[in-house]
């Protein structure tokens, strides 16, 4: 893994997005929404996430793309070599 | 399965949807819990603030697909011939609380595939090899601690076909900030898989006498999911995730041919496809949702991808729920998909001899895709029905309906059509 490191400049510039992104997200909270205002955020078609029935699409992306990842799909378990 | 019953299949089925639309929207409806499940663990959004609306209820989704793929690139003859594909896929997922800080659930299901290409494995048609069936079950447990903001998970599940057996394991943590505005969930999974090297006819070793090539091979796959979610103002939250995959083992499919340029093609100067035996894999996403009004929603998603066999992705989603009612939603989605090559492929007959890995396998091609599609979802308040079940006489509530029609379209020629539905009960 540090040979890749080494080599790949790619795994730490994702690292840097993502605490970069944390860091500025931390600041950021300081407007405080309150549970009674979540009137919006907790409305169903706003979750952060897939919805179930997305499964099998992401699946089949997983299986027909050779980039899958970071979307919830399906990583190993299978052949899906057909 | 075959392709007339398909092309039937979906010219009745959306009909159907534009019937049974109207139809729909005379009720009244409640929103349904309906995240996308890891394999093995249970959900682990922690709720903020704690919601008991759903203790004590046993969740219960049928989930059923199904799929159908065209085109004219097969990895199975080396990168031309028939990719015809299709795929049936009952699932059933039951989240069941034991108390109310935890929870148990159970995601069993199957694939029914047909596949013309893999038929192709002893270039004669109906032979064993153009159907299987996959069986899948995966079991987790999740537990909510005392401070109420921090959620565990641990779980495990297995799939079987005819020449693949995988085991997997998963351990998950969430936590969610005091307000409930932040939160940070990490996900790790390994997959144990064993493949029986099926060999393309030609290629098996003469004499030994056996029916498919030669043994076992192994893979494994190590996953590590970060999500780190916030919310920014009273309309607007978006989410960071990254999910670093390491395999190693048996990466080839050893069926699919390779046509070598110095052999000219023909049958039996094939060689089977042969790739590194590590791989990683680099994504990164962020994932926005914006209530733009009270009728319309945004949903947005954009991934970077990158890995060591040389692919680099490009990926964006949009969806726009518009709720025709409170309780009756129609959502359109747009996904554009872009990536390079691997640089172990060449098509037909383009690799050479003196070449290290080789493969024409074109899910590994430089290539865009489209897919686009609709969505329809029906959550009455008071559920779609009741009904007495089996289990001591309990009253089960039919909660909602998603049905969801995709059709995506690669610039290989390969199109695909899928038909999804999500029937959501609940029993007390």
């Amino acid at each position: 893994m540090t040979k890749i490191l080494k080599t790949n400049p790619w795994p730490r510039l994702i690292l840097g997005l993502v605490l970069a992104l944390a860091g500025s997200s931390g600041l950021a909270s300081c407007v405080s929404v309150a549970a009674y205002q979540k009137v919006y955020l907790n409305d169903e078609d706003m979750k952060l996430a897939n919805k179930r029935i997305e499964v099998y699409e992401t699946n089949f992306e997983s299986y027909r793309e050779g980039a899958g990842g970071a979307n919830g799909g399906k990583v190993g378990g299978g052949c899906g070599c057909n | 399965m075959n392709r007339d019953f398909s092309a039937s299949f979906l010219r009745f089925a959306a009909p159907l949807l534009l019937v049974l639309a109207p139809t729909l929207t005379w009720a009244q409806a409640t929103p349904t819990p309906n995240r996308v499940d890891g394999y093995g663990a249970p959900n682990t959004t922690v709720p903020n603030p704690p919601n008991p609306t759903n203790q004590g209820e046993t969740e219960v989704n049928i989930l059923t697909s199904y799929y159908q793929q065209d085109g004219d690139h097969g990895a199975v003859e080396g990168g031309r011939g028939t990719q015809h594909l299709t795929d049936l896929t009952p699932t059933i997922i039951l989240n069941i609380p034991l108390d109310s800080v935890t929870r148990v659930s159970a995601n069993v299901g199957m694939d029914y595939y047909a596949s013309a290409s893999t038929d192709r494995i002893d270039q004669v048609l109906s032979s064993p090899s153009s159907s299987d069936t996959r069986y899948h079950v995966d079991l987790g447990y999740s537990r909510q601690l005392a401070d109420k903001q921090t959620i565990v998970g641990l779980g495990g599940g297995f799939s079987k076909e005819y020449d693949y057996l995988s085991f997997n394991l998963t351990a998950s943590w969430a936590h969610a900030s005091a307000d409930g505005n932040r939160e940070l969930s990490v996900a790790g999974q390994a997959f144990f898989d064993r493949a029986t090297l099926i060999l393309p006819a030609e290629l098996r070793p003469a004499g030994r006498g056996q029916e498919h090539g030669s043994g076992f091979d192994t893979r494994q796959s190590y996953n590590l999911n970060l999500v780190y979610s916030q919310v920014l103002t009273q309309r607007l939250q978006l989410a960071v995730s990254t999910e670093l995959v390491a395999q190693r083992g048996l990466l080839s499919t050893p069926f699919h041919r390779v046509y070598f340029r110095e052999t000219g093609g023909a049958l039996g100067t094939a060689k089977t496809e042969l790739l590194p035996r590590q791989r990683y894999k680099y994504p990164v996403g962020l994932r926005a949702t914006y209530y733009a009004t009270d009728l319309v929603q945004v949903r947005g998603f954009y991934r970077f991808y990158n890995d060591n066999f040389g692919i680099q992705a490009h990926t964006f989603e949009l969806e726009t729920p518009v709720k025709v009612t409170p309780f009756f939603v129609v959502y359109l989605f747009y996904r554009y998909h872009t990536q390079t090559s691997a640089k172990y492929f060449a098509p037909y007959i383009a690799h050479s001899l003196t070449d290290t890995y080789y493969t024409s396998d074109y899910d590994l091609a430089s290539f865009s895709a489209n897919k686009v599609g609709l969505g329809l979802r029906y959550s009455p308040v008071y559920g779609l029905g009741r009904f007495k079940t089996p289990f001591g006489g309990r009253v089960a509530k039919f909660k909602a309906l998603d049905l969801r029609y995709a059709y995506y379209r690669q610039s290989t020629g390969l199109t695909a059509n899928l038909i999804s539905a999500d029937l959501s009960f609940t029993m007390p």
